[in-house]
């Protein structure tokens, strides 16, 4: 084994394109894989020719270096396709993002009235202090809508209560509704990104395995190695530096060494393999870092069609299934036979809670019944069907994950031939796109000697350098903008200014002279008791000039920092009404 | 909250705008001399057995102005250096007191 390889744990978005970035720049780089197949949160199942999804995920970025790389890859399989998801919430189906009309229909007129005047009443007097999701949403969308729309469903996902999620998670992760987006929506108007972005997206003819199984191949061909099946057991280490990993493969151990070391594996299953292991504080913090489960239950079904969305959202809480996949409608080849559709029913839980245990058999019935009472497909149409279990597929963040999180950074990052990538590297609720940034920003800290954090890589890009230079100017024009005008300092200049004015106005007029000095502006004394056009007024002008120039200045600075102020709340309003039609997507 | 946006925010709470003293002088200076550009040559064309007594007071300060079209760009040339002056000292002694604010501070 040549000791210059990197070695790269996990063969998921981040991984495989940290090693096929090392491959294209000529460096060695072996790719370690427990499972049997590439993809890690993004891979493909296969059942019977059927091609499964774990999650759904749509290609979309904003980072141009991943999209270029999915182009390049996936060439004419890389399919435009058009989204359709509706909520199915109380036994009815609403359009996803939601529409009044058919919203109001599928609630009922006394029902939408009411979210109306509870939207009205939180608008009038939200919870002053937001330290809940629950608090977040209430505040700005209403209880009922809430309630309505908001309380099963993200439960579901996280499985704990709204009122323990932080509104912290909330802010991170729907970044549409900073401050910043919002203020530049106002002078942008970016409908065409947002409606592209709702309308359509990006997808592999074959499932996202599809591209990750090209970044396999191309990696191969560049002389760099993919191993599947190897389960890391160990990771040795020399005080900071790692030397090598022991990996376990088909019972067989072996020593992999490599120069440097990147991993994509949870931080606590990394913590616990090293050896000598780390400080048992840095175990302690690093076993209270969460993870949210998913079990995928693929039905096949005797149908052609069954419904025209990509995916629906169960808010309903009678079921206990969160997410249905429709493959079909996310490509026709997911599906080898046109008679047929295939299902994904999502299960978001937690390892060792009544739904991770209940055995497979149990599971494929269960999605059989809840599939039968939501009404999209017939029980006995389902023909066959399985099981996927993945584990650690949402980091969770919950009250106390930042400072578990820092801990455990502040040790890794002591670490010097190693770097932590992607989702479950990071413990940072990442999409695919951003988990692949990991990866690249990885491979050019380590071989351009650049400094990128890859703790900061969050949902917008502006960890890019090319991006941070344009985010800097747009806060620079927004801050120009927005800063307030400090109302003493304008009102004492613009006093002082007046002041002068009238002072030399009137001098200007005694040194004149005549038989009547100044008889119209002599009028001012009828606001100005006491002043006159003489030597001893324009004293007396100077004083009024500036009490009434500081009067307007004052005025003028607080009426334009409200003006301004209100002009942000507005924006900010107009951005929480459009992420009500995008909410779902972020969860 | 995401940490730019807290950073924007910070800026946007704590920070004082700074005036451009060139040009707020060369906006009041344009305002004020349009003023009375329009001002003087809306009494000259509405016309009258005498044109404006009230507005050729300006006279009083802007030596050479009356109410005629001649007196309107002579008005406009007056009355854009005073707005500029006026304008520009306002600007550069906010800003002056700004600093000293923020030094404080």
């Amino acid at each position: 084994m040549d000791p210059h390889t990197v070695v790269v744990i996990g063969a998921g978005p981040a991984g495989l394109t940290a090693a096929y970035e090392l491959a294209k720049l000529q460096r060695r780089a072996i790719v370690l894989e427990k499972q049997d197949r590439v993809g890690g949160l993004a891979r493909t199942e296969n059942y019977k020719g059927f091609c499964f999804d774990i999650g759904g995920h749509r290609f979309f970025t904003k980072v141009e270096e991943v999209n270029q790389m999915w182009r390049a890859l996936l060439g004419q399989d890389f399919l435009r396709r058009p989204r359709l998801s509706r909520i199915y919430y109380n036994r009815r189906f609403f359009y996803y993002p939601l529409r009044p009309l058919n919203a109001v229909i599928g609630l009922g007129l006394l029902r939408s009235l009411l979210i109306v005047l509870s939207y009205v009443r939180w608008q009038l007097f939200p919870h002053r202090r937001e330290e809940t999701f629950e608090q977040w949403v209430t505040n700005r969308f209403g209880k009922r809508l809430f309630q309505t729309f908001f309380k099963t469903y993200t439960e579901k996902v996280w499985g704990i209560s709204c009122s323990d999620l932080r509104a912290e998670w909330a802010a991170q992760r729907i970044r549409g509704l900073s401050l910043k987006t919002a203020l530049l929506s106002m002078f942008l108007k970016p409908k065409q990104t947002i409606k592209t972005l709702i309308e359509e997206f990006h997808y592999p003819r074959l499932g996202p395995g599809m591209m990750w199984r090209a970044v396999k191949d191309e990696i191969e061909r560049r002389d760099c190695a993919v191993r599947l099946n190897c389960e890391v057991a160990a990771i040795r280490r020399n005080g900071n530096r790692i030397e090598s990993v022991v990996v376990s493969n088909n019972g067989h151990d072996e020593i992999v060494q490599g120069s440097a070391f990147i991993s994509s594996m949870p931080l606590g299953e990394f913590l616990k393999k090293l050896d000598p292991p780390p400080p048992p504080r840095v175990i302690e913090a690093a076993k209270q870092l969460r993870y949210r489960d998913l079990i995928v239950v693929c039905l096949i079904v005797k149908k052609p069609n069954l419904f025209p969305d990509n995916w629906i959202y169960v808010h309903d809480p009678e079921v206990r299934v969160g997410r249905i996949q429709n493959y079909k409608n996310w490509s026709p080849d997911m599906v080898p036979d046109p008679a047929k559709t295939s299902l994904g029913l999502e299960y978001f839980c937690t390892q060792g809670d009544d739904l991770w245990n209940t055995p497979d058999a149990d599971f494929v019935e269960l999605g059989k019944r809840e599939i039968g009472r939501i009404g999209v497909a017939d029980a006995t149409d389902i023909e066959d069907g399985c099981v996927v279990r993945v584990p650690n597929a949402y980091p969770v963040y919950d009250t106390d994950y930042r400072r578990h999180l820092a801990t455990v950074r502040e040790f890794v990052d002591g670490l010097e031939n190693f770097q932590t990538v992607g989702r479950n590297g990071l413990h940072r609720y990442n999409n695919q796109d951003h988990a692949m940034l990991t990866g690249m920003l990885a491979v050019r800290n380590l071989v351009l000697g650049e400094h990128n954090d890859l703790w900061s890589v969050n949902t917008e890009p502006d960890y890019h350098e090319e991006a941070l230079v344009e985010e800097s100017a747009i806060e620079e024009a927004l801050a120009r903008v927005f800063t307030k005008l400090d109302r003493l300092a304008f009102g004492l200049s613009l006093g002082a200014v007046s002041g002068a004015l009238l002072f030399v106005a009137t001098l200007w007029l005694v040194l004149k002279g005549g038989e009547v000095v100044g008889p119209n502006l002599r009028l001012l004394n009828q606001y100005f008791p006491g002043y006159s056009v003489s030597l001893w007024g324009s004293v007396i002008g100077l004083v009024y000039g500036f009490l009434s120039g500081f009067i307007g200045g004052w005025l003028f600075a607080f009426l334009r920092n409200a003006t301004m102020f209100l002009y942000m709340v507005r924006a900010e309003r107009k951005a929480q009404r459009g992420l009500l039609r995008r909410i779902f997507d972020y969860l | 909250m995401a940490d730019e946006d807290k950073r924007l925010e910070q800026i946007i709470l704590t920070r004082l705008v700074r005036l451009n003293a060139k040009i707020q002088g060369l906006v009041t200076g344009l305002a004020a001399g349009l003023l009375i550009f329009i001002a003087t040559n809306w009494l000259v064309l509405k016309g009258g057995r005498q044109v404006g007594p009230h507005l050729s007071l300006l006279g009083q300060f802007f030596v050479g102005y009356r109410v005629t079209f001649l007196g309107s760009l002579i008005g406009f040339a007056y009355a854009f250096v005073c707005g500029f002056i006026v304008g520009y000292s306002v600007a550069w002694m906010y800003n002056w007191i700004a600093d000293l604010k923020e030094v404080k501070n």
